[in-house]
């Protein structure tokens, strides 16, 4: 039974569909974020949630109560901006507090609340600062309390760490996730960072011009994308074009990649040209081989654990990320030819 | 946990260092000021340290200000009833109007801040379209409007809501309404900087808390726009305290204020020290409203934040 649902919902700005037709169900607990490039309609259909924008078409239902006509305030959703948002007239104290006065709750229970929430933000002590006085990173955590403590239906994070430094990013991200596990809250993450979204979410939806691609697990995105876009999108991959040699029964191809031949599935017919996908850390490169295809290594690039090397098939180039436990850098040398050897599993089918 | 308090701490730590390096920047930033520091040391400080000194001279018949020292221009000023009469008009008539022009601005600003576009520079033109016109040629337009047989008692006695014409005109309210209209743009110029500040998204933040259009203002928007309300009070009360020429039209002698009182001096009777004196307590009568007016703004919002 999904807790949070969109049925079909439509937002257009001048005439122009921002977002077409989105269906999405959540399931009560569940983390899932909004990922796609900027101006996917990602972050105006967490707005249409939030109710800072009106729906213009569909619905927004949360446990089973439509709620796309309520004003925001009505709504009991907690949000958490990517500038943070706080009040900076108010202390991190009466910041975290505000939602609670409104809701009337007796003086003691919102002190207990208020301290409740900041420890679990890691920022007892800090409630009579100002947010002036407080780091990016300490006033994003303010931001979370403020959210949750009003034990908001769903809570909504738009880009929270967007404006935090990498190593700051990372630490936010685990504590996010422990947090949102730990209170069980529906939560709906935008992000433009894939890797971010990969690494908490339960499922993501990944969108691109206005619609919704595909949903799914992080691993299903990442080693089964639906669609050529959340190819692309998601993860760094290598296009290659493969001519069919020879079809068998049951959708088994033989295909021919420069000379390089591999059985595989794929619905295809004799003598056609068909693109694959094949992601970086997918290909092996060996200096002797039995099989492989012959390309000229063009630059290897040193990047810590692994190495990047930049092959060159005729006019064309690839891509391969080997590990440095797997291949040893210093043994290949720019400008040798080597042989590329991959899975034919490992080949992702475009959509056209 | 002793991980996270040491992250706390290097995140303060980071914090404060910034901050010092801000500080270190506003010295060089005093270079900037100084032409205009000169010009408001020569011509404004300078003539104020002598319109002191001559204060506490006597008045001689003869040459204007004489050669003794004395209190007696202040003195006579404080006994005297009319003439303390005169000055708590004058702050009255400056309160009354910087707590109009604050009413009749926010509004005003609140909605021009909403309109985007060409559509806003539009409003904006409209709302310092007073200081556009000459003062002495905005009085007479409202003489003409408040007087006996002017537009409004004209146009009251037709509809018969009134028998006989209304007192407007040389009122403490004629001079209330000429100077609200020509000190509103300056009100409503600072409160709407202080509105346009406002990140869009802490009124999101409090409306997705809970709080509906008319909390939201009360707790987040106005207290958010104090300093700007503040900075077009202490501009409107300090012209209106001072105002001269919209008194003296709309007026006229029954409405004397503090500037008529020295113009007179200075100009008719001549008696500078006395009327020194009478400019110097306007300065420091309006200096001690303006601090008052700044401490009660304040007081409920400790540290006040201007983002």
């Amino acid at each position: 039974m999904s807790y949070l649902c969109l049925e079909n919902v439509v937002k257009t700005f001048n005439k122009t569909e921002v977002v077409k037709k989105m269906n999405l169900e959540i399931k009560k607990g569940e983390l899932v974020s909004f990922l796609g490039p900027s101006g996917c309609g990602k972050t105006t259909t967490l707005n249409m949630i939030a109710g800072f924008l009106d729906v213009d078409g569909g619905s927004i239902v949360v446990d089973g109560k439509p709620v796309h006509l309520l004003p925001p305030n009505k709504r009991e959703m907690g949000m958490v901006f990517q500038n943070y948002a706080l009040f900076p007239h108010m202390t991190v104290f009466d910041n975290v507090a505000y939602g609670l006065k409104l809701r009337k709750v007796p003086k003691s229970e919102i002190n207990q609340r208020v301290l409740e929430a900041l420890e679990m933000v890691r920022l007892s002590g800090y409630e009579k600062r100002y947010p002036k006085e407080l780091s990016g990173g300490q006033q994003q955590r303010v931001s979370l309390a403020r959210a949750l403590v009003i034990k908001p239906k769903v809570l909504l994070l738009d880009e929270p760490l967007s404006n935090l430094d990498a190593k700051l990013r990372q630490e936010m991200r685990e504590e996010i996730v422990d947090i949102q596990k730990k209170v069980g809250i529906t939560t709906i993450f935008v992000t433009h960072d894939q890797e971010e979204a990969l690494a908490i979410s339960d499922r993501i939806a990944v969108m691109y011009e206005g619609r919704i691609e595909q949903v799914d697990t992080p691993v299903a995105i990442y080693n089964h994308p639906q669609t050529d876009f959340v190819s692309r999108f998601i993860g760094e991959v290598n296009q290659i074009q493969g001519h069919v040699v020879e079809t068998f029964s049951g959708n088994q191809c033989k295909v021919s990649f420069d000379g390089y031949h591999q059985v595989l599935s794929c619905p295809g017919t004799k003598d056609t040209l068909i693109d694959f996908y094949l992601r970086p850390e997918k290909i092996q490169i060996y200096q002797e081989h039995s099989e492989g295809l012959r390309v000229r290594v063009e630059r290897k690039m040193f990047l810590g654990a692994k190495t990047r090397y930049i092959l060159q098939l005729k006019d064309q180039q690839f891509i391969a990320d080997i590990s440095n436990t797997v291949l040893n850098p210093d043994q290949i040398i720019e400008g040798q030819d080597v042989l590329a050897v991959w899975n034919p599993e490992e080949l992702l089918a475009t959509k056209k | 946990m002793q991980a996270e308090l040491e992250m706390n701490q290097e995140q303060d730590i980071q914090f404060k260092q910034m901050k010092k390096k801000k500080s270190k920047k506003r010295l060089d930033s005093w270079l900037l000021l100084l032409p205009a520091l000169s010009i408001f040391l020569f011509f404004f400080l300078l003539p104020l340290v002598f319109l002191f000194i001559t204060s506490f001279k006597n008045f001689d018949a003869a040459t204007g200000i004489g050669h003794d020292w004395t209190l007696q221009n202040y003195a006579k000023f404080i006994t005297d009833q009319f003439y303390l009469g005169v000055l708590w008009r004058t702050v009255k008539i400056a309160l009354i109007t910087t707590l109009a022009a604050v009413v009749i601005s926010y509004p005003v600003a609140y909605q021009i801040t909403k309109v985007r576009g060409r559509m806003k520079n539009y409003l904006t033109l409209l709302v310092l379209s007073p200081l556009l016109i000459s003062m002495v040629i905005r009085c007479y337009g409202w003489v003409i409007l408040l007087s006996n047989n002017g537009v409004v008692n004209n146009a009251l006695m037709k509809l018969g809501l009134i028998d006989k014409p209304l007192t407007l005109l040389y009122t403490e309210f004629s001079v209330v309404i000429g100077m609200v209209h020509v000190l509103f743009p300056y009100m409503v110029l600072s409160i709407m900087g202080s509105l346009e500040r406002i990140d869009p998204s802490i009124i999101r933040a409090s409306q997705n808390l809970g709080a509906g259009p008319i909390r939201t203002f009360f707790s987040v928007i106005l207290p958010l726009t104090l300093p700007g309300i503040f900075a077009g009070s202490v501009m409107v009360f300090s012209l209106a305290v001072s105002s001269f020429v919209t008194p003296a039209i709309l007026g006229g002698p029954q409405v004397k204020v503090m500037s008529f009182l020295t113009y007179e001096q200075v100009s008719t009777i001549l008696n500078w020290p006395f009327g020194s004196a009478i400019g110097f307590l306007l300065i420091f009568i309006a200096t001690i409203t303006i601090i008052i007016y700044s401490k009660l703004l304040t007081k409920s919002e400790k540290g006040v934040a201007i983002q």
